[in-house]
């Protein structure tokens, strides 16, 4: 029963810590603008992992239809007709420790290329969002900066 | 008693990770006002328009020019049955942040002819013995000041010549070139500046005024790539993984030529011609590519470029470099070591390129 308890006891701790971590996660969990200024990201948790998905654009339209823009450069065809407004440009990414995420996607809808993405918050405002082709080396970073409600 | 409190400890940090999906339709307009978080936070241009032709990091690509003749001062003849040579190009971001772009490059050409050459033709021998090549490093810097203006500068150094690997050149024979301009980010889709280069491109060293200018219409389908004088293009987008480009590139350099049988023909009256060789002979190459390039993702990130035109020869002649190089400019009055013609030819390059995201 004593080894039984102290089984428990050293779960429960880890998953404590896990907790912990977890909440350090929840840091990325807001409104965010990338550098372009053409377009702010929503960044929440669903289940483990962080997602960030578009919920505005500067240009909503496509001034080509008049209609709102849609993935037109997917490369699954299945895919060209979903709304810009409202996709996950950001997928899977894991709290690692300390100001990093890591483990996701980042999908850019100006060419319909998915890179592999490394996040760093920098401060509590600011993220380097870091997408390359396989080593981080071949990539380009992009400064994200915190939103929140305008005050009056 | 203590099987309660062993289930409170066990379950509670499970029911803290959970979370709820929200992947409900949701109202959009309360993103429509809001604030940077941090209060000096500002805003920048960026340094592309939209469609731009993709960025290399890696580039490896294989030059062919058909057949033409040099004819050298003094009336010797040399009859390329072709050139061609490999080239290579690196790319990497350095320092990638909204309010600066620092981009460190790498570049290698080497240009290699077959032919036959008369026996006083010095300068085609020279070249079908030991060919040309480029080495050099580039840094390219962008610094947006505000969202709507930018600084962009590009330098170069490279050591060019009839070396090789194994007879490398001495770095004291560097070629430095830069650029700087001032532009404006009229909007996502139209960027331009003004600014000045010291460049090689011509084949000899210049102080050239510069225009950029890169422009995408608004239906997406065509655009404009333009750092004039050096390149200009015309270009049709098909998709996003497909892109076709029509225009020119000026393309050049001053090599050093290590033969000691490269003869001056500067002195005609005093000295009889082509009788004195010459103290660091430079060869002033500079050539327009009138050109079509096709390019294409083959799968994701890589693409080909596959481009054929016509070469027409700008320059070809040669210099004597005792020390350091010299200002001749467009208006100067320096007489060429040797005066050569070189004949124009077609030619086509393909390349196999890593794209930057």
């Amino acid at each position: 029963m004593k080894n039984l308890f102290l089984l428990l006891f050293s779960i429960s701790l880890f998953s404590s810590s896990q907790v912990i971590a977890q909440d350090s996660g929840d840091r990325i969990i807001g409104i965010w603008e990338p550098s372009n200024g053409k377009a702010r990201v929503k960044i929440e948790k669903i289940g483990t992992r962080y997602y960030g998905k578009i919920v505005w654009l500067k240009e909503p339209n496509d001034p080509e239809t008049g209609k709102p823009k849609v993935d037109k450069n997917n490369p699954d065809e299945k895919l060209q007709n979903v709304p810009i407004k409202g996709y996950r440009l950001l997928k899977d990414f894991a709290f690692k420790s300390g100001d990093e995420w890591d483990g996701g996607t980042i999908y850019d809808p100006e060419n319909g290329s998915t890179y592999d993405c490394v996040i760093t918050m920098k401060d509590n405002n600011t993220l380097d969002i870091r997408g390359f082709i396989g080593i981080s080396a071949f990539g380009r970073t992009d400064v994200w900066k915190r939103l929140q409600t305008q005050k009056k | 008693m203590r099987k309660t409190w062993l289930f409170i400890l066990f379950t509670c940090p499970f029911l803290a990770i959970a979370q709820p999906d929200s992947t409900a339709e949701e109202d959009y307009s309360q993103y429509d006002n809001l604030d940077f978080a941090d209060v000096g936070a500002k805003r920048f241009c960026t340094s592309k328009v939209l469609d731009l032709s993709p960025q290399k990091l890696i580039s490896i690509g294989y030059d062919f020019q058909g057949p033409y003749q040099l004819q050298e001062d003094g009336g010797s003849k040399t009859d390329f049955d072709y050139s061609h040579g490999e080239r290579l190009q690196l790319n990497l971001p350095v320092v990638s942040r909204n309010n600066i772009i620092i981009q460190a490059g790498l570049n290698y050409a080497a240009q290699r002819y077959a032919g036959s050459a008369d026996t006083n033709a010095v300068l085609g021998r020279n070249l079908l013995d030991k060919g040309l090549t480029t080495l050099g490093l580039n840094l390219t810097i962008f610094k947006p000041l505000n969202e709507k203006n930018f600084m962009l500068f590009q330098g170069s150094s490279d050591l060019n010549g009839d070396y090789n690997f194994g007879n490398f050149l001495s770095p004291s024979y560097l070629k430095y070139s830069a650029a700087l301009v001032y532009g404006w980010k009229k909007h996502e889709r139209l960027m331009y500046g003004f600014g000045v280069s010291r460049t090689y491109r011509v084949g000899e060293m210049n102080y050239i005024p510069v225009f950029l200018y890169n422009y995408t219409a608004p239906n997406r389908k065509w655009g404009a790539e333009v750092l004039f004088p050096a390149r200009a293009h015309y270009r049709r987008t098909f998709s996003s993984r497909s892109l076709l480009l029509l225009g020119y590139e000026l393309e050049g350099q001053s090599y050093r030529m290590t033969s000691d049988s490269i003869y001056s023909y500067i002195n005609r009256g005093a000295n009889p011609a082509g009788t004195t060789p010459m103290n660091n002979p430079e060869l002033r190459r500079g050539e327009l590519r009138i050109r079509a390039v096709y390019e294409k993702s083959l799968k994701n990130f890589i693409w080909i470029s596959a481009q054929v035109g016509f070469r027409y020869n700008y320059s070809f002649n040669v210099d004597e470099v005792p020390s350091g190089d010299f200002f001749r400019g467009f208006f100067g009055t320096q007489t060429y070591g040797m005066e050569n013609v070189l004949g124009n030819t077609f030619y086509s390059m393909i390349s196999i390129n890593l794209v930057s995201p």
